[in-house]
């Protein structure tokens, strides 16, 4: 008997963010007139309350109605706390961004609910169909997000470039999927763990293992295909510069965090569900491939991060190299290296986030529109507080101790180091000093140049409120990890490793 | 229990600077009492230290504090000091008092920003000597470097952006490096505590292993001390840096790199240091570079601050031959060790002052000339008399005269070094006259000797009374040191004889 607040508590948080967000769009009629200040308002209320139900009804009493898709762990709660935690700082950016108000604030934040929603039940789906829709669904946000800024002529070729990538790509994984489903007639993820496990009798067109192999193999190398587009991991993140530069800030910042944060998810579930490497055969294979990603993802994001003016475009090639120090903690495929991976997730979406709210701050009145790393110039003098936020940010990023970067790569390396990866930490480490050439030239241009303009910046409130607590998150991680590090390591639990 | 005087001289630096932070910028006058102020509680606090350890006995870590800080790693906060350690400390609180007292008459630019970050930047430098947990100490080695990298690149000289960066990616790669060996060695023994790794000796059964992690902290060290052929920061770093930050580069930094070998690096890999000493002497000989190379280079150097930044080079490189010394000794050669490492410890000190006074009068000289090419200078002495005889002073302390603080460092370094290497120390001697010629030629005969052009020079003024009681402190211990070295060097002595105890 399907009793109706069983069902409630198991789905409170995303009940809540869909009526939020139904209620959003609603309130666009009634208080439009009197701004837009009450979107941000809603959606940061509705994903605290969100938060706060799934952190309250984490356990829930019977999961017998729960559909066979989803399964409802530590990690699923951990990936829901983490976007809903992001969504609503980029909820504060979208207020302050101009090029997010036509046609209207409030459908951007009911997008930014709708995103909050797929993550919350990409982070439970353990289903190839669901995690590829979830995915999917996801992309079209970002698409949408993207072109927002209907009269920038650059936005509409960001989201179309944006667009043909991820639908061409999301055509490969799922004809990998359907590839792996051919052999293994089951999507669910369990199910493809053990077959993938046991090899060769249960196959439906009774293959015999090297058989197999010609049809795992690259079914594999397709998903992962569409993975690493979805984390704008090399060689599959050609889109993410144009799409950044081209995005509103406020997208731009949805892009380098929320897909990845997705992507990641999935990435992680799929690896340690269907494809461990300790247990499964082709287990080996896929963490090589993974490994291959990882460091080719490092090496070509540092080094055309090298060769960028516009600090958009730096932070793509950036977020493309810190993609690849998270994809070392699912190669790892150990508790410590899936917590490792979700706390420098968490310092690289807060640190990005941050800078990107400045970004808005400086670059969001400039006529004619630049993102230029110049228009940052001086910024030292103009915004002693923005700068220096940006500074931690950077920090953060590049993984100095005293922010939470250090702790995360310090993890990250640990993890690695564990399991006997060693280069990988030597590509880390250097791809690490790279990182410092380039995030030294937003450095230099906020302290050591010139001031590019006279003109006082305006900071406008939510904004100030995004970048204070990205900063001092930053640090605050940096200082005191212990509480989130144990609530990250729960996380991890209920994987067999 | 005890009053924790240890982290209290690791937070008052830390409380000043967040104090300046609510200070209002234009209130520049208080901001610039309260950063001498808290400067001047820091020194109090660390001569209270000192005294405390004297006390205790400066043979073994004292006042040790141990409190988990990251537990999930086992990463420790564990702080205490020895007798390497606690003049080290000192050293630090005594140079930055005279460092920022200085530069509360000279810094008119943001003096604000110049404050905080200069007590941030002394909270990191005395946490790297206090810090007895390998991931606490690499903490606070890269505290002080964003600290240092602004104070070079807002304050700095013509070519400040380089320099900077420079100063900080050199820094950052090795550091990270060291990063890694640190985990390894922590798999290897299962702890960070660097009490405790000195005596289980990580990698002991894996040479592969302890090559790697040793040459990974050596990298992070050497960059730092700096040694031929890693100096290449060192000279723009220390040219372009405002005067205070020079003093602090030259003597406080280089010191961390030093302690580190002395805390970390030899205890824990004495096989290792032992065998790129004696059957394959990369260590020996790269000192010798540093010594000869970098008094080669101040003899064709015309930049006058680029001349001490060398001579650093060349000065830092008789501590890592006395240290390679004192690695290479048995139960037969305890004598001629300790002679070693009692010279090599005395050079961090007496480095730190002499050098601290020329960069100190580097700067009032560039202050007053805007130039630093030596070639413009000349016959000084009239004009500046009292510039003149503190130069002299620190100029032949620099060259090791006896009766100066700098000679006693050089004569226990080859006292030791002739024993153990004697091949090495023949060699070494030759940087001891080539500094005494660049000394002499260079600083003393173009800057003070030789024709006046008093027509350019006419209207310079001598030093004037801040100066002088910036640098006159640093000239007293000079000589105090240099005519009785007894209470120091037993302290330094009473660290070394238990450090050559636990080496094999």
């Amino acid at each position: 008997m399907l009793d109706p607040i069983s069902v409630f508590r198991v789905f409170a948080s995303e009940l809540v963010l869909l009526f939020t967000a139904l209620l959003v769009l609603l309130g666009d009629l009634i208080f439009r007139p009197r701004g837009r200040h009450y979107c941000t308002g809603f959606a940061v209320g509705g994903l605290i309350l969100a938060s706060l139900f799934a952190i309250v009804f984490r356990v829930p009493d019977d999961t017998s109605f729960v559909p066979a898709g989803l399964t409802i762990d530590a990690f699923a709660l951990v990936a829901k706390l983490l976007g809903f935690s992001f969504i609503a700082m980029l909820a504060l950016l979208a207020d302050s961004d101009d090029c997010c108000r036509s046609p209207s604030t409030a459908l951007y934040c009911a997008l930014l609910l709708i995103a909050a929603l797929v993550i919350s039940i990409l982070g439970a789906a353990s289903d190839l169909i669901l995690i590829l829709l979830a995915l999917d669904f996801l992309g079209v946000i970002a698409y949408i997000m993207t072109s927002y800024d209907r009269v920038n002529p650059r936005a509409s070729e960001a989201a179309l470039k944006y667009l043909l990538y991820g639908s061409t790509l999301s055509a490969l994984m799922l004809f990998g999927f359907s590839w792996l489903y051919g052999v293994s007639t089951t999507t669910d993820l369990v199910g493809l763990g053990a077959f993938l496990d046991r090899g060769t009798t249960s196959s439906a067109l009774s293959l015999r293992a090297a058989e197999l192999d010609y049809v795992v193999l690259p079914a594999l190398i397709m998903a992962g295909a569409g993975l690493a587009m979805k984390l704008a991991a090399a060689p599959f993140h050609q889109w993410a510069p144009d799409t950044y530069q081209g995005a509103p800030a406020c997208s731009a910042a949805f892009i380098a965090v929320v897909p990845k944060l997705g992507g990641l998810i999935a990435l992680v579930r799929f690896t340690l569900v269907a494809i461990p490497a300790a247990s499964s055969e082709h287990g080996g294979d896929w963490q090589a491939l993974l490994v291959a990603l990882a460091v080719v993802t490092m090496i070509v994001g540092s080094l055309a991060a090298l060769l960028q003016q516009d600090i958009k475009r730096l932070l793509a090639y950036s977020g493309v190299a810190q993609v690849g120090y998270m994809v070392i903690g699912v190669v790892t495929q150990s508790s410590t290296g899936l917590a490792a991976l979700l706390f420098y997730l968490l310092v690289y979406a807060l640190a990005t986030t941050g800078i990107f709210a400045a970004i808005i701050a400086v670059t969001g009145k400039l006529t004619p529109v630049s993102t230029e790393i110049s228009t940052f110039s001086g910024l030292h003098k103009r915004a002693p507080w923005l700068a220096f936020a940006v500074l931690v940010g950077l920090l953060g990023l590049i993984g100095l101790p005293l922010t939470g970067g250090f702790i995360g790569k310090f993890w990250l390396f640990v993890a690695a180091l564990e399991k006997g990866f060693p280069w990988l930490t030597v590509v880390a480490v250097l791809s690490s000093i790279v990182s410092i050439a380039y995030y030294w030239k937003i450095i230099r241009a906020m302290y050591f140049l010139p001031v590019y303009t006279d003109a006082a910046l305006h900071m406008p409130t939510w904004l100030s409120v995004a970048v204070g607590i990205c900063a001092i998150l930053v640090i605050l991680l940096g200082l005191f990890p212990n509480g989130v590090l144990a609530f990250f390591r729960l996380a991890a639990i209920d994987f067999r490793f | 229990m005890q009053f924790p005087i240890l982290s209290a001289i690791l937070i008052t630096p830390l409380l000043g600077a967040l104090l300046i932070l609510v200070i209002p910028r234009e209130d520049a006058r208080t901001i610039r009492r309260v950063g001498v102020a808290f400067a001047v509680i820091s020194l109090v606090l660390a001569t209270v230290l000192w005294v405390c350890v004297e006390q205790l006995g400066p043979d073994t870590l004292r006042l040790i504090e141990r409190y988990p800080w990251i537990a999930s790693f086992d990463i420790w906060y564990h702080v205490g000091v020895d007798g390497f350690s606690t003049p080290l400390v000192w050293l630090t609180a005594f140079l930055m008092t005279l460092a920022l007292f200085y530069s509360a008459y000279v810094i008119e630019d943001r003096v604000k920003e110049y404050f905080f970050l200069f007590l941030l930047l002394e909270t990191g430098l005395i946490g790297v000597f206090l810090a007895l947990d390998l991931v606490l100490f690499y903490v606070f080695w890269e505290i002080g470097l964003v600290p240092m990298f602004l104070i070079i690149g807002i304050w700095g000289g013509k070519r400040r952006d380089y320099a900077a960066i420079k100063f900080f990616l050199y820094t950052l790669a090795g550091s990270v490096f060291a990063l890694l060996a640190i985990i390894a060695i922590y798999f290897n023994t299962g702890t960070f505590d660097i009490v405790e790794l000195a005596r289980l000796r990580p990698f002991a059964d894996n040479w592969l292993w302890a090559n790697l992690a040793f040459w990974g902290l050596w990298l992070a060290f050497a960059i730092k001390i700096p040694v031929f052929p890693l100096h290449t920061w060192l000279p723009d770093a220390h040219t372009e840096a405002p005067t205070a930050g020079s003093v602090m580069l030259a003597g406080v930094l280089l010191k961390l790199g030093a302690y580190g070998m002395l805390r970390i690096g030899l205890p824990m890999f004495p096989q290792v240091f032992r065998y790129y000493v004696l059957d394959i002497p990369i260590l020996p000989i790269l000192a010798l570079f540093s010594i000869v190379y970098g008094a080669l280079v101040c003899l064709a150097q015309w930049d006058f601050k680029r001349l001490i930044a060398y001579s650093s080079v060349a000065h830092m490189g008789y501590f890592t031959l006395g240290l390679c010394a004192a690695a290479v000794s048995d139960s037969g050669t305890q004598m001629a060790a300790a002679a070693a490492l009692n010279g090599a410890a005395w050079q961090l000190f007496s480095h730190g002052i002499i050098t601290g006074g020329m960069f100190f009068l580097v700067g009032m000289l560039y202050e007053r000339t805007h130039t630093r090419d030596l070639r413009a200078f000349g016959g000084f002495s009239g004009q500046m008399p009292v510039y003149y005889g503190l130069t002299l002073v620190f100029a032949l302390a620099s060259l090791g005269l006896p009766g100066l603080a700098g000679f006693w460092s050089e004569l226990f370094v080859f006292r030791g070094t002739a024993q153990l290497l004697p091949l090495a120390a023949y060699i070494g001697v030759l940087g001891m006259v080539f500094t005494a010629a660049y000394i002499l030629w260079k600083v003393i005969q173009h800057v003070f000797l030789g024709t006046f052009d008093a027509i350019r020079w006419g209207t310079l003024t001598d030093l004037k009374w801040w100066e002088q009681v910036a640098v006159a402190p640093l000239l007293v211990l000079t000589v105090v040191l240099g005519l009785y070295p007894g209470p120091l060097l037993a302290t330094f002595d009473s660290a070394v004889t238990a450090l050559l105890h636990v080496l094999p």
